[in-house]
């Protein structure tokens, strides 16, 4: 009985965060039906195992009951974490992108696309003037003014690398950690620490709510 | 409470990655505990001391399992009357040698092919070496009293006499736990035991991405740099973590994630490595196959050998 209901809840919880959406936070899109249908393996053996075993009383060992308290508390506290401090702690390296994403027309790009077509033409001469339409979280720095950033994930959330944009903020921003921002504006060079680089310059900037898979392959 | 809320969220991420995988071990593991005790071919298999654990250890292709679902199946070998040496390639190139942990090692570093051949051929290497050393203790002082009693039971009696063999005309009664040889456990059987084992796996599986999760979070950047930036320290940095840690290689891969962009990749191999050879969880787990002697010439030999590897692939890579 007690391992049928463990897996049970266990497989209830794996397919609650495929249900709820919360995977969308914490894993790249491709493992998802994976999660999922070892959610549905899980209540599955669980239904069997108390079908097979409904008289027999198992002993639960004290392993089994921690990990029965883990998944509830999972299933109580969905995921929420700060992806400013979380790229605090990461270093910058962008995997490969999934496509040749440069060629599209500046405004259509994404934050991560504008980072990678940077790094793989350092001049900033050469987006000077581009339109952009972008959107991301605000990454604080421990020195220095916030970037606009998204977080690249090869696999899940451990791995997460950020990629970030300058942004010369207008004078009456107040960009807190975190907050999700769309900014229009172009591209400007700008001189800081003696490096001519590329930066965000806004003409609107929108506060948006989380979108909905905030993590780019 | 931000960074509580982060470990909280990178600890689900680790935990939901690896469950499906965790699965996919427990139940090709049950799996070969259904096939393998029809023994007839064991004691078939070659007993060259390179042949056998060359055997050994491709035999992984076929039973895949990660190193918790593998201990029961080398112990079925070695008691069934398989060669030494084919039994502990099994045991220690199985764990790494075999279809989901390639696949999840690919998932989890899509953009680092070499892992994809270092590891596995790290672990054959490194399986041939321990299963040679092993092989020049005395089965007496190299197996764990109970399996060295069954597999002796299934030794022709032109190789021992009825004294070693212990049963016979003037020997002793069959010992409790010798499972009748061509017995194959019912479906029910096989649920029972894959069930249990999967939760026992599923509380380690906890504790490792709790560890995980509260390395990437609370540990300062800069130390991790500066340990995981240094050859020889990162790779013994990763193989206290990875003997720590304890989780099964099928889903080690994932871990070893959170910190891959810190280390060298010769520590990064050797947290890969080790891990399904050594580790806290599998000490308990060998005293079921080998005397304590020969699970410390196995961690020794294992670390040593590990490191050596690490050490090369820092020299090739950085």
């Amino acid at each position: 009985m007690t391992r049928g209901l463990l897996l049970i809840l266990w497989g209830w919880m794996v397919l609650w965060s495929v249900l709820s959406g919360r995977l969308d936070l914490l894993l790249r899109g491709i493992f998802h039906s994976l999660v999922g249908a070892s959610g549905l393996a899980l209540l599955l053996a669980g239904v069997m195992v108390m079908i097979r075993n409904r008289r027999q009383r198992d002993v639960p060992r004290w392993p089994w009951l921690v990990s029965a308290v883990v998944a509830g508390l999972v299933l109580l506290m969905p995921p929420n974490p700060s992806f400013s401090d979380l790229a605090n702690n990461r270093p910058q390296g962008l995997p490969e992108p999934p496509e040749l994403a440069f060629v599209l027309p500046p405004e259509q790009r994404s934050l991560t696309e504008w980072v990678r077509l940077l790094r793989s033409q350092p001049d900033p001469d050469l987006v000077a003037g581009n339109p952009l339409n972008i959107s991301g979280f605000v990454w604080s720095q421990p020195d220095g003014p916030p970037l606009i950033a998204r977080l690249t994930v090869r696999c899940c959330l451990a791995d997460a690398t950020p990629s970030g944009l300058p942004v010369a903020w207008p004078a009456d921003a107040e960009p807190k950690a975190n907050q999700w921002l769309a900014i229009q504006g172009t591209m400007a060079v700008e001189t800081r620490h003696g490096e001519r680089i590329a930066v965000v310059v806004p003409t609107t900037i929108t506060t948006i709510p989380r979108p909905k898979r905030p993590l780019e392959p | 409470m931000e960074r509580l809320a982060t470990a909280w969220a990178i600890f689900q991420g680790l935990l939901l990655e690896a469950i499906p995988f965790l699965l996919l071990g427990v139940l090709i593991a049950g799996l070969a505990r259904w096939l393998v005790p029809q023994s007839a071919w064991v004691s078939r298999l070659p007993s060259n001391p390179l042949l056998a654990p060359i055997t050994g250890a491709l035999m992984g292709f076929a039973l895949p399992a990660c190193e918790c679902g593998n201990v029961p199946v080398a112990r079925r070998l070695l008691a069934s009357g398989a060669p030494l040496g084919t039994g502990f390639g099994f045991l220690f190139a199985a764990p790494v040698l075999n279809p989901i942990v390639l696949a999840s090692t690919w998932a989890a570093f899509p953009d680092q092919p070499w892992l994809l051949i270092a590891r596995p051929a790290g672990a054959f290497l490194l399986a041939i070496l321990l299963s040679l050393l092993l092989a020049q203790l005395p089965e007496s002082q190299l197996l764990e009293t109970a399996l060295l009693s069954e597999r002796r039971l299934s030794q022709p009696l032109r190789n021992l006499d009825l004294l070693q063999r212990g049963s016979g005309l003037i020997g002793t009664p069959l010992p409790a736990n010798a499972a009748p040889r061509a017995q194959r456990p019912s479906p029910r059987d096989v649920l029972d035991q894959s069930s249990r084992e999967f939760l026992d796996l599923l509380a380690l599986l906890v504790l490792g991405c709790v560890i995980a999760a509260a390395v990437q979070t609370w540990l300062p950047r800069s130390w991790l740099l500066e340990i995981g930036g240094a050859p020889t320290a990162s790779i013994l940095a990763l193989m206290v973590l990875a003997v720590v840690v304890s989780v099964c290689s099928s889903v080690d891969a994932f871990l070893a994630l959170g910190f891959a962009a810190q280390v060298t990749p010769g520590a990064l191999l050797a947290f890969l490595l080790l891990g399904p050879v050594v580790d806290l969880k599998l000490a308990g787990l060998f005293t079921v196959l080998m005397r304590p002697r020969a699970i410390a010439i196995t961690a020794v030999a294992a670390s040593l050998g590990v490191l050596l590897i690490g050490q090369w692939v820092n020299l090739w890579q950085l």
